[in-house]
């Protein structure tokens, strides 16, 4: 049997911490923790894991498209003192489709300020707070609102819109 | 703005090395004042890509996401999918991929010592250990099939099982390598004309490196104990023994001697491994369909962490498959190294981080005393770094 205890002991603490605002825990297996919380109490479950567990790194953040919601997900990692290895919290925060929009988490965590931008280019995700949202990797004249990794953007679709803004039938 | 400040365009062709990115750089006279950054020049949606391939494919596709750390992406994949999978690896099989996870770290190491040495005018350097690298890489094709691009993993374990000859073959190129990796380790914090352009160059001090997310050698040399091999153990990596290098420079000659460390110990892992390697078979079959479910990867990548995301879905090809490769992590960091520091150290200071633009993606200089801009490419800044710094 693989230990989890440390693992458990997050997953307790949130519950704790969190109450309703948190929407699920799981501990997926060793060193891999999943919560999902409300977007309102996205800042504090960050802030809460910084300084309880040491999490003061963010991996990236992930975007993915959950039907009628943008699932995003804080991979926050990192140990407290005396641990020998360090635990990998996936953070879920679900926003609706129609206008996807969450806090950004970089006054807590500067580093996450680029994975913010790529999601926002990608998902279409407004990080409210966030004081330079504008394109990262996409090129310039990409056309509003066609979001690449959104399910519905089809190849197809991107070649057609990119047709309309540059007037030709690429 | 200021008025007296100046913004020079640098890129998208060439800021440092053959690849694009663009940085916009803000300078007061030769000061750097601030640097805006853009990406995605070479933007391939790559993890779209993975939506429309089953997960073999996807084992081939994303490798090709960078040619130097083909073996770190890929084992990073494998590991996902195996885990989603619930299938453990035979234990050879995980001792041949750290053989060859290091074989990589050594031949992406000797290759940015050497890009370094270009860098700031020395191209002796460049080529001693580019002729080194050779070794390594012939290493590789002799265990893999390929120099690069080395198709090392299956889903399962490895495509390729190491003979003996292989192994004594490994073994003599690990002693012929160490003496190299010796003779730099002695000579280059001696050698002045590294000296003379690193130390002190572009600081990234140990708070603003955890601020930021840096990731692997750009952290490790602002004095951070941090590395996947420790920190989240894969493959062999818990119970081979090694040392986390760090160093307490935090400028670009830390970064060069972590680096060096490192292929010390990159050399002590492989040679371990050859000498400790399990018998035993080096593949398991697995099924094509993988469980709905979700993990996250995590693999120390020559640059640094490289973490992966795959969420599947009960059939052969994945929801979503996210890649984030270490140099991302690391350009947060590359802004901060560079303000305040001089346009010419803007090359080797930006070559510190290994920064690797296709796996993640110019340089605009803006004068802030009359608001002209202009563009530059490397070779230019390069040409004006030696210039002003043989003044």
């Amino acid at each position: 049997m693989v230990e989890t205890k440390r693992e458990e002991e997050i997953a307790e603490s949130l519950k704790t911490k969190l109450e309703n605002n948190l929407l699920d825990v799981r501990v997926q297996r060793r060193r891999r923790v999943f919560a999902t919380v409300t977007p309102a109490s996205l800042r504090e479950a960050v802030g809460f894991v910084k300084d309880r567990f040491g999490m003061r790194h963010v991996s990236t953040v992930t975007g993915v498209d959950a039907g009628k919601e943008i699932a995003v997900y804080y991979h926050l990692m990192g140990k407290s003192e005396g641990d020998a290895s360090e635990i990998t919290l996936s953070l879920r925060a679900n926003t609706p489709k129609t206008e996807p929009k969450l806090p950004t988490i970089t006054h807590l965590i500067p580093g996450a300020s680029f994975y913010e931008r790529e999601v926002h280019d990608m998902f279409g995700v407004v990080f409210e707070g966030y004081p330079d949202l504008s394109p990262l990797v996409l090129p310039e004249g990409w056309p509003a609102n066609v979001y690449p990794l959104r399910k519905e953007c089809t190849v197809d679709y991107i070649k057609s819109e990119i047709g309309k803004t540059q007037g030709d039938s690429r | 703005m200021s008025e007296t400040t100046f913004t020079v365009p640098v890129g998208p062709q060439h800021p440092a090395l053959k690849e694009p990115e663009n940085l916009m750089i803000s300078v007061d006279g030769e000061r750097v004042v601030d640097v805006k950054i853009r990406l995605g020049y070479v933007h391939r949606g790559g993890e779209k890509a993975f939506e429309a391939r089953n997960y073999t494919q996807g084992l081939y596709l994303v490798e090709r996401i960078c040619g130097i750390c083909a073996m770190a992406h890929q084992l990073c994949y494998a590991n996902n999918i195996e885990a989603l999978l619930g299938v453990t690896v035979p234990r050879r099989a995980d001792y041949i991929r750290t053989i060859i996870a290091e074989l990589e770290r050594i031949h992406s190491h000797l290759l940015w010592v050497g890009v370094a040495g270009h860098e700031i005018g020395w191209d002796t350097l460049f080529m001693y250990t580019w002729r080194d690298r050779e070794v390594v890489l012939d290493l590789m094709e002799l265990a893999t099939g390929n120099r690069v691009t080395h198709a090392t993993n299956a889903i399962g374990g490895v495509r390729r099982d190491l003979t003996p000859e292989m192994i004594s073959q490994i073994s003599k190129g690990m002693r012929h390598l160490e003496e190299r990796v010796k003779y730099y380790a002695s000579m280059i914090p001696k050698e002045r004309t590294i000296m003379k352009r690193a130390v002190g160059v572009g600081i990234l001090k140990p708070q603003d490196a955890v601020a930021l997310c840096a990731v692997g050698p750009t952290l490790r040399a602002s004095g951070i104990k941090r590395d996947v091999r420790r920190d989240d153990p894969y493959s062999a990596y818990d119970e081979i023994p090694f040392e986390v290098v760090t160093h307490d420079g935090c400028d670009v000659a830390a970064r060069v001697m972590v680096r060096v460390g490192e292929l010390f110990e990159s050399i002590k892992i492989a040679n371990y491994a050859l000498e400790h390697l399990p018998s035993g078979p080096v593949r398991v079959r697995v099924p094509i369909n993988v469980p709905a479910g979700e993990n996250v990867s995590l693999v120390e990548a020559p640059r640094g962490e490289d973490i992966h995301y795959c969420k599947s879905n009960g059939t052969d090809k994945p929801e979503r498959y996210k890649v984030r490769a270490p140099t991302l992590a690391n350009w947060a960091s590359v802004a901060t190294m560079l303000k305040g520091g001089y346009v010419a150290d803007i090359p080797i200071a930006l070559a510190a981080i290994d920064p690797c633009m296709s796996c993640t993606d110019r340089m605009t200089f803006t004068d802030v005393s009359s608001n002209k801009m202009w563009h530059w490419t490397i070779e230019d800044l390069r040409r004006h770094s030696a210039k002003w710094h043989g003044k």
